[in-house]
């Protein structure tokens, strides 16, 4: 039991990782208009804003509250954030109107909007469906607190990219047909 | 009065359609035989018209003098029966082979049989049934997850009251049962299903040193192991395997032992021995259910001399000669007759089983064999002897359960059709009159008596297995025509109120010149996906178990949407914060009730996910705890004054003051109850139940006032917003202060919380309001506040601590006020307590979201506002209407789940019941508003 949760924190904690990278690749192959260094200090920045928001929002929806639970919730929020918040952190900054027009209306133009708001927004629905399992009594270990929260959210993410990239190219290609 | 009829029929209908599927769903669901407190003693047999074999005996002659009763939980019938009687051969069969070896050997004294359990199949439920020999139901279900004690009549009670001296070891599910009625007990707690050898290691530590003791006559001895590893690794299994063959070492020690004490004058010259199963299982190692392999169990039974045999008529068995073995089958409930006939004590009073043939038949005592001699398989005297005896035992037994169903039919509500009992009468009459003429041949030769003996036999076994049969349909069978009548309504009743609401849809486009239907938004998808997911969430047991979770979770969902949704517009931000604050607020209160409901329920485990973690000191927090409710009651009171002042309408000044008024009492008795001041002597004479009554008082008088004052007095029609404000502050605030004081003294945090709940709710309604403005006012047909107000009203209830099932009322309420128990005002505080918060207070309350919906817009006359009230109520209704649907398929298709008594019957009974209360409660309001 215990291994099992020590190994489903490790794997959290690598797919931290894993997805800033990927998320920091995003962000930084876009934006020609701005330095490779800003977008990094702006996704740092961005992290703890998200994570505490994700952590509001979890508590919210009935997250464990606990001393027990402290450290697994903060890694959650930090996968969490680095899903949602840093890629757009780090391409607009604390820009509003860019965020209001991103998360609040969904309204993205442009594919590099598309990569920031759907991968966004899976992951948000993902862990969303992810926490249904979370009371049955199945007595599974990965029905423990964030870990099937974080593989919803990490399937949510990973739907959103490649929906996001499916609009992109078909946007992309119904221009180029339009062009020609 | 006609104004309203136009649309309140609708509300009758829908209340009509949802009493008429309730009642009939009702009646093919819950299996309804009641407890009998009545039980039998040995001089009720001089009333019977059975010849008494003895002088000295009881009902019957003892045909044994000691019985081990060896219980192997979940013992599969292809445990004990050779693989030879299954297609295939499977790695768990033939691992109990002493008990194979015996049933061949010597198949006259030892038999293997097939016992048939009626579900529910969970070791507590089939321990009542083993001992009672009666068929469960929900009544005695139902109670049993309470406090197990039987208070049926039952063989182990029958023994005790005739002086037999009972050892029992194993699971402590016995002592639960039977809490005083064991001379010896070693019980072992079954609670831990990780724990596969605790129980069996104490069983066995105490099994076989009994064995050489006197100081019992009948021994129990209940062995875990094989149910704990079916739980957790399922049939197929290497625990398994080996939890079969330790027990097939035990058993072969235990059987040698007996058999070398088994001469005559020994220990256990006539003793019987039964290895027997309470339930089977699935291969998933899952029980309570009523498939095949649940409720095939397997019964083996022993005794140490060597026996006649049985002609074969009275043989149930599917022999197979090629395989050389017998097995026949025995419905468990027959076994607490046997059981008791075998002894020599009188049979339980509620038993309708039939004393086996073949069990009773294995013990020697009913052979009157000599000692000396063999017997000789020809001899017929001595079967015609033994069917002679047999007949007395099933007289008395026919006796026996003729009586209990005239017993029962005199005494319970919902008894046998007068048909039936007119059939069942006419077999026992005749079964009886058979028996006169039996009585008649008693002194004639021997040899005509055989057929004659045969004959009345099988007409004893013609009664009895037909009033088994007939029980069987009456109190175990869901009735499924019925059951699917009641849903088939339901849905009806759906249909309806959906028409129902098209229909005002429709009026108040025309009555606004408009003729477009608002079709399909956002709100509306979001709030039936919401109300989707709470109705699919109700068909697992885990779900409802944490439904104040579930509705948190939605409500919190929609607040988040709703959260986002103000982003979009910069608007109300505030509200929406606030809003999502407040369920987070609420989900900490769902918390603690999770807690304490986990501390009585046998389903759940105490979490301890939810740590109190605020380590303020102790004096402090009770300060805390009694200033601050206190504290809300006085912002309460003074916020009503403040929103009434502005008004002058006589009554309902009149209504708010006494509000006020009861606020003050209740804050009152409270300080009455603390100990921060001392004054508590002042009051205890009168504070205690006066203060209480005075406020129940007022709070009728005030309802009174307002049903009847409005018969007299014209209102005024122009300012119809603000009479209904006006309307809806006077009456929730006559309900208030009863459910204040029931609720104890979180109640008036509750009601302050849910109170901004509404307004932040309402407010952020406007959000769209004012968007949507150009579609002159469409968006009042968004029903996402609606649901959100519902989920809101499910969080209260969890939130104050109360949960679906019978031990989640808070009886304690029903006492404020009140000494001593009378039923009428004991059940109406209860179901306010239990429904204030929940039902009452949110309906009266739903005209918030049309007092307040438009603001701006006084142009808008009364008919309009009140198609928009109609509107709110439906959609209310019809998210209740629509979960306790729900419910009740779920429950339909859940019906053969372990815990379908346990939780699936009482969350029912609660959402019908609320469902009904919300009927008439909408009902009234309607009434009351319009």
């Amino acid at each position: 039991m215990e291994e099992s949760e020590k190994s489903s924190q490790s794997t959290i904690s690598s797919f931290q990782v894993f997805s800033i990278h990927v998320c920091r690749g995003l962000a930084l192959a876009k934006p020609e208009n701005c330095s490779y260094l800003k977008a990094i200090s702006r996704g740092l920045l961005g992290l703890p804003v998200g994570a505490l928001l994700n952590a509001l929002g979890a508590l919210a929806l009935g997250a464990p509250v606990g001393l027990q639970y402290f450290e697994r919730t903060i890694s959650w929020t930090l996968l969490m954030s680095s899903l949602t918040f840093v890629p757009t952190a780090c391409v607009y900054g604390s820009c509003w109107t860019d965020w209001h027009r991103i998360f609040a209306c969904t309204k993205p133009k442009g594919p590099l909007d598309f990569m920031l708001c759907l991968p966004a927004h899976g992951a948000v629905i993902g862990a969303w469906f992810g926490a249904w399992p979370m009371p049955l009594d199945w007595e599974r270990p990965w029905q423990d607190w964030p870990i099937c929260v974080s593989y919803g959210a990490v399937g949510g993410y990973v739907a959103g990219m490649v929906g996001s990239l499916a609009l992109a190219l078909m946007r992309t290609g119904g221009k180029q047909l339009k062009a020609e | 009065m006609w104004g309203w009829w136009r649309f309140g029929k609708w509300t009758v209908l829908i209340m009509f359609l949802h009493i008429i599927a309730i009642l009939i769903f009702t009646k093919g669901f819950l299996l309804t035989r009641t407890e009998l407190p009545h039980s039998s003693r040995c001089s009720d047999i001089s009333q019977s018209p059975c010849h008494s074999s003895s002088s000295s005996s009881c009902w019957t002659k003892p045909a044994v003098d000691r019985l081990i009763i060896i219980i192997l939980d979940a013992l599969r019938f292809d445990f004990v029966a050779p693989s030879s009687v299954f297609e295939q051969k499977q790695p768990w069969m033939d691992r109990l082979k002493v008990l194979q070896r015996m049933a061949l050997e010597n198949p006259s004294s030892a038999k293997i049989f097939k016992a048939i359990a009626d579900p529910p199949t969970t070791s507590l439920q089939r321990l009542k049934g083993l001992t009672t020999g009666a068929l469960p139901t929900f009544i005695d279900v139902g109670n049993s997850f309470g406090a197990p004690a039987i208070v049926e009549d039952n063989f182990i009670k029958q023994l005790i009251q005739n002086g037999k001296r009972v050892v029992m070891m194993g699971d402590d599910t016995w002592t639960q049962l039977f809490p005083n009625h064991f001379n010896k007990s070693y019980p072992y707690p079954s609670f831990n299903v990780k724990d596969l050898d605790t129980v069996d290691n104490g069983c066995i530590e105490h099994l076989l040193p009994s064995l050489h003791q006197q100081d019992w006559d009948v021994l129990i001895a209940h062995f875990l192991g094989v149910d704990h590893a079916g739980h957790i690794y399922g049939v197929d299994s290497t625990p398994m395997i080996e939890k079969l063959e330790q027990y097939n070492a035990v058993l072969e020690k235990v059987i040698e032992e007996l058999q070398n004490q088994s001469g005559s004058g020994k220990l256990h010259e006539n003793s019987l021995l039964i290895v027997m199963g309470d339930h089977g299982q699935t291969l998933n190692g899952d029980h309570g259910g009523g498939s095949p392999e649940e409720v095939e169990t397997s019964i083996f039974a022993m005794s140490f001399k060597d026996l006649p045999s049985l002609p074969s008529e009275f043989v149930s068995s599917s022999c197979e000669p090629s395989k050389n073995i017998c097995i026949s089958s025995i419905p468990q409930l027959d076994f607490a007759v046997t059981v008791s006939s075998l002894l020599g004590v009188p049979f339980p009073f509620g038993s309708i089983g039939r004393v086996n043939p073949e069990l009773y038949a294995l013990t020697v005592g009913t052979w009157n064999l000599d000692d000396n001699k063999t017997w000789n398989n020809q001899d017929e005297t001595k079967l015609e002897e033994w069917l002679r005896n047999y007949v007395n035992v099933l007289c008395a037994n026919s006796w026996q359960v003729k009586r209990y169903i005239d017993v029962y039919s005199a005494s319970s509500v919902i008894g046998f059709s007068s048909e039936d009992l007119f059939h069942i009468s006419d077999l026992y009459a005749k079964a009886e009159e058979n028996w006169l003429n039996l009585s008649l041949y008693k002194n004639e030769s021997s040899n005509t008596s055989l057929p004659i003996l045969k004959r009345q036999i099988v007409a004893y076994f013609e009664f009895l297995s037909y009033v088994a049969e007939l029980a069987r349909s009456k109190w175990t069978e869901f009735n499924l025509k019925m059951m699917g009548t009641g849903i088939g309504i339901m849905l009806l009743s759906l249909y309806c109120h959906i028409l129902a609401i098209k229909k005002l849809n429709k009026s108040y486009g025309v009555s606004l010149l408009l003729s477009r239907d608002p079709g399909i938004s956002f709100g509306l998808m979001l709030a039936s996906f919401t109300t989707l997911m709470h109705a699919l969430s109700l068909l697992s047991n885990s779900y409802i178990l944490k439904e104040g979770k579930v509705a948190n979770f939605l409500l919190a969902t929609t607040g988040i949407v709703t959260l986002r949704f103000s982003f979009m517009k910069n608007k109300m931000l505030l509200e929406a914060a606030t809003f999502l604050l407040l369920t987070f607020i609420f989900r900490i209160a769902i918390d603690v009730g999770l807690y304490k409901q986990a501390a009585t329920s046998q389903f759940m485990s105490a979490s301890s996910s939810w740590m109190p973690g605020i380590s303020i000191s102790e004096s402090l927090r009770t300060y805390m705890a009694e200033i601050v409710p206190i504290l809300a009651l006085i912002i309460l009171g003074y916020y009503l004054y403040k929103a009434i002042s502005n008004y002058c309408w006589g009554i309902a000044k009149c209504v708010t003051m006494g509000t006020i008024l009861s606020y003050l009492l209740i804050a009152l008795h409270w300080i009455s109850e603390s100990n921060i001041l001392d004054l508590a002597h002042f009051l205890k004479g009168y504070g205690k139940n006066y203060i209480p009554r005075t406020i129940y008082g007022i709070g009728l008088g005030q309802l009174l006032l307002l049903a009847i004052v409005p018969l007299f007095r014209k209102e005024e029609m122009s300012n119809y917003k603000g009479n209904l404000f006006v309307k809806m502050i006077s009456i929730l605030s006559a309900c208030s202060s009863t459910v204040i004081i029931l609720q104890g003294k979180q109640g008036a945090l509750v009601v302050l919380g849910s109170l901004l709940a509404g307004y932040c709710m309402m407010r952020l309604q406007g959000i769209e309001q004012h968007t949507v403005r150009g579609g002159a006012g469409i968006s009042i047909f968004n029903p996402l506040p609606i649901v959100q107000w519902s989920l809101l009203a499910l969080c209260l209830f969890f939130a104050t601590g109360h949960w679906c099932a019978f031990d989640g009322l808070r009886y304690g309420a029903a006492f404020i006020g009140f000494d001593d128990f009378v039923l009428a005002p004991q059940a109406i505080l209860l179901t306010i307590d239990t429904f204030g918060f929940s039902r009452i207070l949110p309906i009266f309350g739903l005209p918030l979201f049309v007092a307040f919906s438009s603001l701006s817009n006084q142009t808008e006359d009364g008919s309009l506002f009140s198609i928009k009230l109609f509107w709110i109520f439906m959609v209310y209704g019809l998210i209740t209407a629509t979960t306790a649907t729900a419910t009740i398929v779920c429950v339909a298709i859940q019906r053969r789940h372990l815990m379908v008594w346990g939780l699936f019957a009482p969350k029912f009974v609660f959402d019908v019941v609320g469902l009904i209360l919300t009927d008439i409660l909408i009902f009234g309001a309607s009434i009351y508003y319009f």
